[in-house]
């Protein structure tokens, strides 16, 4: 079950209104996630709820603003994610990468996301 | 006979004359000369068996039933490397491209030479298996029909710069272009241990044991009596008993931590650990590329393989892995996904100097590894060289994906790439084709297995994977494991 930070985190990573269709948390990935949470390898598992916890807490202290994310408004929560990824510290770094790794097993197996990828049926 | 470790509901305790460790290309191949003898064998995956019917086009489910750690091993030093392996019957056959090269004489030359192999591996005999697999396994170059765009656009940058490139040479058999061959081939076209060589043995007699971990070597004295570890299942545990001979081929991974748990203390084992780290660029062109019709690496470029060290490869990966290496995070990121249609991915395989190690540790392996200086030169080389070749296809950028250069390259500035920084951990790199972590020697203080493939110090104890490879291959090491594996066989099957 995602909890109500997470879900900020998410739907912030990937929000509605892009070109391939759904957002993050439209592609299903509460569905996903009950399946991840029981399934996934520990180190996986833990590496992403670190990495959830970190774009909460700390992404905001990248644009210097206070945190946690859900006090930045839309614009500024996309900004302090993406200064994770340019994070001087790796682990930051490597946090966003999982964070978007772990949501594109969802996303990138959606089938408008993947229609809008022309994607072949099989 | 299949024999699923998931489902039996009672220890297994058999004899063989011959046990192998492992299913992938070197138990599978020492499976089918062994099977042959008509001994008793029995063959031991930790995976699954996983019929190609079952097979999806989803990355999630298969990565979870076909990889190691759902493709999340990895190994530290450089930042975190994910390390691909198959766990399922056929091993990383079943994940792999089906890419077909000999062992480069230059690397079987230095064998020979730096590490006194010349008696224990011969040209001749090696070149006479490797004719008899490229014939049994269908192996032959990528056909033009199979190509795709994303492939073709590599013959164009050949052309263009008039460098040594050519279709993919693969073990494949009625190839249908789907690109899937990362995630299982669904169509058994991909000629993997699992569709090949395994149901073969099988034919012939072979156990083929799913579903089973071997934990350790049982010794009657110095000398290997069988193997003991867990199943998946309620039977919960195994003992397999060999009068002849036990087969170690789990991987150069996996293989030293049974050596080291079944007691043997050798200060080579685990250590040497060689790879070839992987980074690819994304290339995005004017027009749709269509990256998920066409075989899976359909063509490459060994221009710079003997001297640079490193070859370049067409990939098609599933959309889940393409879209996360897209820039960005939200808008911005949704907006820059769109351009996967558009992408061509061309990925780099380094032939490192580096040297890593590979120990115990409470879960699974302790793997370190990090490229060293000379290896950094030659992969920004690599680079710079995989993005003059998609600027050369039509690419209108490139997507270096580097921490420290600009997210998006553009025609003329393929050069940042050779002043990318010389951290590892600026690059996303994947490690695969593992090797040297039980090397080979003649001389016991010099090595773990001996040039009869035997361990030194103990009787009837074989490794034939490549963990006993001296050094990296530079090339994809499926064929030179096979041909080796079987030449290890054949002598066991000549033997006493």
């Amino acid at each position: 079950m995602l909890t109500p930070s997470a879900r900020a985190v998410l739907d912030s990573l990937l929000p509605s209104g892009g070109p391939l269709g759904p957002s993050l948390l439209e592609a299903g990935f509460e569905e996903f996630y009950k399946d991840f949470e029981r399934n996934a390898v520990p180190s996986l598992r833990m590496g992403f709820k670190a990495a959830l916890w970190a774009a909460f807490w700390i992404s905001p202290l990248l644009i210097r603003r206070l945190p946690p994310l859900t006090r930045l408004e839309p614009e500024a929560r996309e900004l302090a994610l993406e200064a994770m990824g340019r994070s001087r510290l790796y682990l930051l770094r490597q946090m966003l990468l999982l964070l978007k790794a772990v949501s594109c097993f969802c996303y990138g197996a959606d089938g408008r996301v993947r229609e809008a990828l022309s994607f072949p049926k099989s | 006979m299949i024999l699923s470790g998931e489902k039996l509901e009672r220890p297994l305790e058999e004899v063989f004359d011959y046990v192998v460790v492992g299913s992938g290309a070197a138990g599978a191949t020492a499976a089918r000369i062994l099977a042959d003898t008509g001994r008793s064998l029995a063959v031991l995956e930790e995976g699954p068996a996983v019929d190609s019917r079952e097979f999806s086009d989803l990355a999630y489910p298969s990565f979870k039933r076909l990889l190691r750690g759902m493709g999340c091993q990895t190994a530290r030093g450089g930042g975190f490397m994910p390390v691909l392996q198959g766990r399922c019957l056929g091993g990383s056959t079943v994940v792999n491209s089906a890419i077909v090269w000999r062992l480069p004489e230059e690397v079987l030359a230095d064998w020979s030479s730096e590490y006194g192999l010349g008696k224990a591996l011969p040209p001749k005999e090696l070149n006479e298996n490797w004719d008899t697999i490229e014939r049994e396994l269908s192996v032959a170059p990528t056909p033009p029909e199979a190509w795709g765009e994303f492939n073709r656009l590599m013959d164009k940058a050949r052309s263009t710069m008039r460098v040594s490139a050519g279709p993919t040479i693969r073990n494949v058999r009625g190839c249908r272009a789907s690109a899937r061959c990362l995630t299982g081939c669904p169509y058994g076209a991909k000629q993997s241990m699992a569709v090949s060589y395994l149901p073969y043995a099988e034919k012939k007699g072979a156990a083929l044991v799913t579903g089973a971990r071997v934990e350790r070597v049982l010794w009657d004295g110095e000398r290997a009596a069988g193997v003991a570890g867990s199943l998946e299942g309620p039977g919960r545990n195994f003992r397999v008993y060999a009068r002849k001979a036990v087969i170690l081929a789990a991987s150069a991974i996996q293989t030293p931590g049974i050596l080291r748990r079944s007691g043997l203390a050798n200060p080579h084992l685990g250590e040497h650990f060689q790879a070839h780290p992987g980074c690819a660029l994304i290339g995005i062109f004017d027009h749709e590329v269509g990256m998920w019709s066409g075989a899976t690496q359909g063509y490459e470029a060994d221009h710079h393989r003997s001297l640079g060290r490193f070859k370049v490869e067409t990939i098609s990966l599933p959309p889940e892995l393409v879209l996360a290496r897209f820039p960005g995070a939200g808008k911005r990121w949704a907006q820059s996904m769109a351009e996967a249609t558009q992408a061509a991915i061309w990925a780099v395989q380094l032939r490192a100097w580096a040297e890593g190690s590979v120990r115990e540790r409470l879960f699974g392996a302790n793997i370190r590894f990090a490229p060293c200086p000379r290896d950094m030169v030659n992969l920004r080389r690599a680079l710079r060289f995989t993005a003059e070749m998609l600027f050369a296809a039509g690419a209108r950028a490139v997507l270096p994906g580097i921490y420290g250069l600009p997210e998006r390259l553009l025609p003329g500035e393929a050069s940042m790439l050779e002043a990318a920084p010389e951290d590892p951990s600026c690059y996303a790199m994947i490690l695969s084709h593992l090797f040297g972590t039980a090397r080979m020697s003649p001389r016991p203080a010099e090595g773990v297995v001996g040039p009869d493939f035997c361990v030194h110090g103990a009787e009837r104890l074989y490794v034939i994977d490549s963990s006993v490879f001296p050094t990296n291959t530079g090339v994809n090491p499926q064929h030179p494991i096979m041909g080796i594996a079987m030449l290890a066989a054949r002598r066991l099957a000549e033997g006493p």
